[in-house]
């Protein structure tokens, strides 16, 4: 082989190549005829046409078995979730209150987020529901008939609500006690707390931190969350569902310090204890930090 | 002469007389100097070739094939992991894990190999000490058995027939010793040994016996003159040394094999990187991908697995007495296209038999098989008792006591290799020889000497009645006509007449002609008047007839082809593969021997027969009418290469006759140059350098010296050629085996890539990971890929060419388009159809799936809403995209079944071929399937989880697909054989 090699000059080499690129003698490019690479052209052509609408059908009897009402499992949401608003980067709710450029985007994205909390709105849309149970409404044989929702008022959030003049509201930021809400997951056919009643508490992570965090002061007072907006039937059926929030202010957390926050549900039958919980950090929890600074 | 290189290393040889005359035999050396010399020149054995160290041996095994592109995955993971370690991301340490599992692989793989190669290399170690050799030395005055390595120079060593001489020893003392010099020199007659100083060169002188040969008969002592790496043959092996190893042919395969699959690897590697930096993704995250793809593109466990399966087949070679001593021989003997073979012990049995008789003007044949019994042929006439009588007792050989239980064949005589033949061909008709000389008492004897050309002895007969003696007498056939007057025709003396001379002639020209050694027997009843019972006869006057005599018959014997034989040149012949005979012997015997065993084949003629035939000189021949050549080793001599190159090329059926093993070197040159791969066989060490240049060389387990078997690339155990023939076949079935293993593995790789592809460019959370990807290389794949290599042929695997080495690639553009275009395409669809239903049915629909990535792949999004308006924490998703792994690892699994199923044959339906190992192979996949799946589903590093017992049902129709859509190949290359 390798004397072979040496026998071939680069010209020749080169010849061969340009010959197997477009041989004009046999009228072949790349070894082949063009009918030969049409045939396999064609071939695969209608090959992979057949594997795509084989591939088309299979996905198409898969989705006509799945209910697009309610999932078949729900293997992994059997403890919800907890999240904040603002939504900030890596939970890391930073800003300096003299320097309004930091919190602004926390305002814009409360008020975002609150809009369809509106007294007014949640009065034309959603049912007022009976508190304190759980605001079942079941089919009757009807399969998927749309279900209603129980109102959630802004105005329930006290200072955290954000009704003040428009241009002066700022969640607390402004003044350097700043609001976060709480939210639960949202889990089609959750049923939290045993029917006994359900509240967030929050609270600083590492107790020597408790104090420099200062005060926290949850609305609804307790950080309580009514039965009634359970359970969540899908936004299919339940379209103005409205998630309920608990509303967070730091009454006087020292600036300059970053603080670990970390707000729980506190139900009974949480499953709180088993191995997956733990590892996933904000199942029926969530952490952040909060840190301001008054420059 | 064939030696004369050695010639000059031995000048100082001649020096050694003076040392000799310095050493006392009686007491020998004591052992206290004899250990002063062992400590000054080491033990007596040859320092064996230089090996390379065992470090280098191990860190080749890291960086050759793939492990250079797992490396460079390994560095890029940690180099990711350094970057984002630094950038403080939350989960660095997947990076870091992902390139300790990567660079795991390569060293447990790398280990792995490693292992199989040293205990392949042991295999020959242990082969090559199983008999430590011993020698009975003179020390303190005491006779003693001692390991021959511990011998030293100036030790007095006793040597008698049988043993292998133990170092290089000038004699002092010898009786009728002659030794076999042919492993040295190539004579294959055994060389008589004296103490008689008879010439300058060492090699020519009688009285040096060289280290490694054999003392043949006889008794000496001697002197040793010089150990191990000093002694004539350590010179020769130290010279052949130099002669280099060829690649073998299967390494140069797996070499094209690894750059086209690195080639598509990098290449799509490299094509995604852009697109995935075009695509706006970040460096850091286009490196993993390219790592993903890399580790995809890559069949980690191949190469081990092609390691066991040709191990497996070694393995299954040496129970043929096939010994390979370098694994990747196996294959080599598969494309062999050339087989040099020897023709004494090789092609023949190794000793003299009686092939035919003449007496009563007829000719008759015997059996010549290996473990003849009886003997067929007529046996009714008198002039065959008569005959037989004269073999009988006309015959100073004898069984060695003590074998009365084994058969006659296997029976040790002492004698030479003619006596030897005529005592077993008695003993086989007659029954118990020993007793019927007993009973035929011997009165006188001349033995036989090349002066006289005849062997005579005078008997008293076993018949009381009788009172006369017997004279009876074998020789040379000529000399023995010379003496007969009469000749018996069925038992009767009748005159021998001209008539019957021209008879005899004829017979002894034929006989001849078939390359067969022919002996006369001739008998004389001395009358009793004048030779009374008393009568003293005595040989140095010879005072007794010895003319005038009854010429009885003639017997022939050769070395007869070894039974099998024949049928393994057949079925060369039909494999393509040319057998070359290179023989020492006379051309004649070389023919004839090649006729009977096919490797001339009756219809063929040289230019020789066509001359005959035409009766024309032999130089008006066209030599290109002859098929056939037998080509003489003078001629050879004086022959350029080109002419030799003319010869291999226009017969296609050649006898090389009276080489020498030099000339073995030049003819294997030859075939190589007409781009054949070459099997050469040998014994001798001088065969040493053709066992290595050759493309496998072959040594004899039996007959061979330690430098031939040091040389070779495998020892045949049995000596016997048609080992060789199920060697080819067994390389040839482990070839095609190699290429279903590849192919087999091959197709997930695309299983493995696509899942990255579309990641990359839809956006989708990934559907495997990589240490998934492992697990399915290095975990479910392995055993079924190595059950490939217990398939049978498929039928025609001896009646093919033997495969070009340019054309017939192990891995060639057909089998990678299939694997990857058609059969990977086919999985890939039916593992996503299983990740989107697992999606699915969590809530995530598949248009909800599309270009979730960057969002889905966020720690701090802890609410991302599905399908259903549900809303995941990160920890959620990243357990379902687990379950998305393992739906798609189990869904790879049960699609490879399939095409384990479908790679089992090439040809024949699933349905005309069975093989049980395949079935370990199906149920091992599925079984380590199911382990990682729930046995270590909660061990979260795997990624692995308990999956729901339908998912591995998705891709069931589809692996029939696969199945289905092969079979329909399969019938189509069935009914149109030929067709591309």
């Amino acid at each position: 082989m390798a004397r072979d090699k040496e026998k071939r000059s680069c010209g020749q080499v080169w010849a061969e190549w340009k010959a197997f690129v477009w041989d004009p003698r046999t009228r072949q490019l790349l070894g082949r005829t063009a009918s030969s690479w049409g045939l396999i052209l064609l071939f695969y052509l209608v090959f992979y046409g057949f594997l795509a609408g084989l591939f088309a059908l299979t996905m198409w009897v898969m989705l006509q078995s799945v209910d697009p009402h309610v999932p078949k499992y729900q293997d992994r949401l059997l403890t919800p979730g907890m999240m904040i608003r603002p939504y900030a980067e890596g939970l890391d709710v930073t800003f300096n209150v003299s320097q309004r450029h930091t919190w602004m985007p926390y305002v814009h994205a409360l008020h975002q987020f609150l809009e369809p909390y509106n007294d007014s709105l949640q009065a034309a849309r959603n049912a007022a529901c009976t508190p304190g149970r759980y605001h079942e409404q079941p089919d009757d044989g009807v399969p998927n008939v749309p279900k209603r929702a129980c109102r959630f008022n802004r105005s329930s959030l006290g200072p955290c609500a954000g009704l003040g003049p428009p241009h002066s509201e700022t969640y607390g930021y402004g003044t350097g006690q700043p609001c976060v809400l709480v939210k639960i997951n949202r889990v089609i056919n959750y049923f939290p707390g045993a029917n006994k009643s359900i509240n967030v508490v929050c609270a600083a992570k590492d107790e020597e931190d408790a104090a420099l965090l200062g005060p926290l002061h949850l609305f609804p007072p307790n950080g309580s969350i009514d039965l009634m907006y359970f359970p969540y039937y899908g936004k299919r059926v339940h379209v103005n569902y409205t998630q309920p929030v608990v509303a967070v202010q730091f009454a006087n957390a020292t600036a300059g310090v970053q603080h670990h926050v970390e707000c729980r549900l506190r139900a009974l039958g949480m499953r709180g204890e088993g191995a997956e919980p733990q590892r996933d950090r904000f199942a029926g929890r969530v952490e952040f930090r909060l840190r301001l600074h008054r420059e | 002469r064939s030696s004369r290189k050695a010639f000059k290393l031995t000048h100082s040889y001649v020096e050694m007389h003076e040392f000799m005359l310095q050493i006392k035999p009686k007491p020998g050396l004591s052992s206290a100097k004899a250990a002063q010399v062992l400590a000054r020149d080491g033990p007596n054995a040859l320092t064996p070739p230089k090996a390379t160290p065992e470090i280098v041996k191990f860190l080749k095994q890291m960086i050759g094939g793939f492990s250079i592109l797992l490396w460079i995955g390994a560095v890029f993971s940690w180099i990711s992991f350094g970057i984002q370690l630094a950038q403080g991301a939350e989960s660095p340490f997947d990076n870091l894990y992902l390139g300790v599992v990567l660079a795991l692989v390569v060293i447990l793989t790398g280990i792995f190999a490693y292992y199989q190669e040293a205990k392949s290399t042991n295999i020959m170690a242990s082969f090559s000490k199983m008999i430590p050799q011993q020698a009975l030395v003179i020390r303190d005055g005491e006779k003693k058995e001692l390991p021959a390595d511990q011998l030293v120079v100036g030790d007095i060593v006793e040597i008698k027939g049988g043993d292998r001489i133990p170092a290089d020893i000038r004699l002092i003392f010898a009786q009728g010793c002659k030794v076999d010099n042919s492993s040295l020199t190539g004579e294959s007659e055994p060389q008589s040994r004296s103490c008689d100083f008879t010439h300058e060169n060492p090699l020519e002188t009688k009285n040096i016996a060289f280290y490694s040969t054999t003392c043949v008969e006889g008794t000496a002592t001697g002197i040793v003159i010089n150990t191990g790496d000093r002694t004539i043959i350590g010179r020769i092996a130290s010279l052949t040394s130099g002669v280099g190893n060829e690649k073998t042919p299967i390494a140069i395969e797996i070499e094209h094999f690894v750059y086209l699959v690195a080639g598509v690897a990098i290449s799509i590697g490299v094509l995604f990187f852009i697109i995935s930096v075009s695509m706006r993704y970040k460096i850091l995250d286009s490196i993993i991908f390219l790592i993903g793809i890399i580790v995809a593109n890559v069949p980690e466990g191949l190469l081990a697995t092609v390691t066991v399966s040709l191990s497996l087949t070694a393995k299954r070679m040496a129970k043929k007495n096939c010994l390979v001593k370098n694994l990747e021989a196996v294959e080599t003997l598969g494309s062999t296209s050339v087989i040099c073979s020897d023709k004494t012990g090789t092609l023949t049995q190794n000793r003299m038999t009686v092939a035919h008789l003449w007496f009563d003007n007829q000719i008759y044949s015997a059996d010549t098989s290996e473990d003849q019994t009886t003997q067929p042929f007529d046996q009714s006439s008198p002039s065959w008792t008569a005959l037989s009588k004269i073999v009988t007792l006309c015959n100073r050989a004898e069984f060695r006591p003590g074998q009365e239980n084994l058969p006659i064949m296997k029976r040790v005589v002492v004698g030479d290799a003619s006596e030897t033949a005529l005592l077993k061909f008695a003993e086989v008709i007659l029954g118990d020889v020993m007793n019927i000389r007993a009973q035929n008492k011997k009165v006188a004897e001349i033995p036989f000497n090349s002066t006289n050309k005849f062997q005579l002895s005078i008997h008293k007969t076993d018949d009381p009645n009788d009172e006369r003696f017997l004279l009876v007498m074998k020789g040379a056939p000529e000399r023995i006509l010379e003496r007969c007057s009469t000749i018996m025709i069925n038992g009767k003396e009748e005159p021998l007449d001209s008539e019957k001379a021209e008879a005899f002639q004829t017979a002894y020209m034929e006989l001849g002609g078939m390359g067969e050694r022919v002996l006369g027997f001739c008998h004389l009843y001395l009358p009793e008047n004048e030779f009374p019972d008393t009568y003293s006869f005595d040989t140095d006057s010879m005072n007794f007839p010895t003319s005038n005599l009854c010429f009885v018959g003639l017997l022939s014997m050769i070395d007869p082809p070894r039974s099998t034989v024949p049928d393994a040149v057949s079925k060369c012949r039909s494999a393509g593969i040319k057998v070359i005979m290179v023989t020492g012997d006379h051309p004649i015997t070389a023919k004839a021997i090649a006729k009977s065993v096919g490797i001339i084949s009756a219809t063929s003629e040289t230019v020789e027969d066509i001359a005959k035939r035409l009766n024309i000189p032999v130089e008006q021949v066209n030599w290109r009418e002859a098929t056939a050549a037998v080509v003489n080793g003078m001629e050879l001599k004086d022959m350029s290469s080109q002419q030799l190159d003319e010869i291999l090329c226009n017969h296609s059926e050649i006898v090389f006759a009276r080489t020498s093993p030099q000339q073995k070197l030049i003819i294997v040159e030859g075939c190589q140059r007409q781009g054949a791969v070459v099997a050469v066989t040998g014994d001798g060490v001088n065969d040493s350098p053709a066992l290595k240049k050759a493309d496998i060389g072959i040594a004899m387990g039996i007959a061979g010296s330690d430098a031939a078997k040091n040389a070779a690339d495998m020892v045949l155990l049995d000596d016997n050629f048609a080992s060789i023939v199920t060697g080819v076949e067994e390389g040839r079935l482990i070839f095609d085996n190699l290429k279903k293993t590849i192919a087999y593995t091959l197709t997930k790789n695309i299983a493995e890539l696509c899942p990255f592809l579309i990641y990359i460019i839809a956006s989708i959370p990934l559907p495997i990971g990589t240490i998934t990807i492992l697990f399915i290389d290095l975990g479910t794949d392995i055993i079924p890929s190595v059950a490939l290599a217990y398939e049978k042929a498929e039928s025609d695997i001896m009646n093919r060419r033997p495969r070009n080495k340019r054309k017939d690639r192990l891995v060639n553009e057909q089998l990678a388009i299939y694997s990857y275009l058609q059969i990977g395409i086919m999985q890939s669809v039916g593992a996503f159809v299983t990740y989107f239903t697992v999606y699915a049915e969590q809530g995530f629909l598949p248009s909800t799936l599309l270009g979730v990535r960057v969002n889905w792949e966020n720690n701090a999004i802890n609410d991302f809403e599905d399908s259903y308006g549900q809303e995941w924490t990160k920890y959620q998703r990243t357990y379902l995209q687990w379950t998305g792994y393992t739906a798609f690892f189990v869904s790879i699994t049960i699609q490879q079944v399939a095409d384990l199923i479908i790679r089992k044959t090439r040809r024949n339906s699933i349905f005309q071929q069975g093989n049980k190992v395949i079935w370990v192979g199906i149920f091992s996949q599925i079984g380590i399937a199911l382990i990682l799946t729930y046995g270590l589903g909660h061990v979260t590093a795997l990624n692995f989880t308990p999956l729901r017992f339908q998912y591995w049902f998705v891709a069931v129709p589809f692996a029939i697909l696969i199945w289905v859509y092969d079979e329909v190949r399969k019938l189509f290359i069935r009914r149109y054989p030929g067709s591309k």
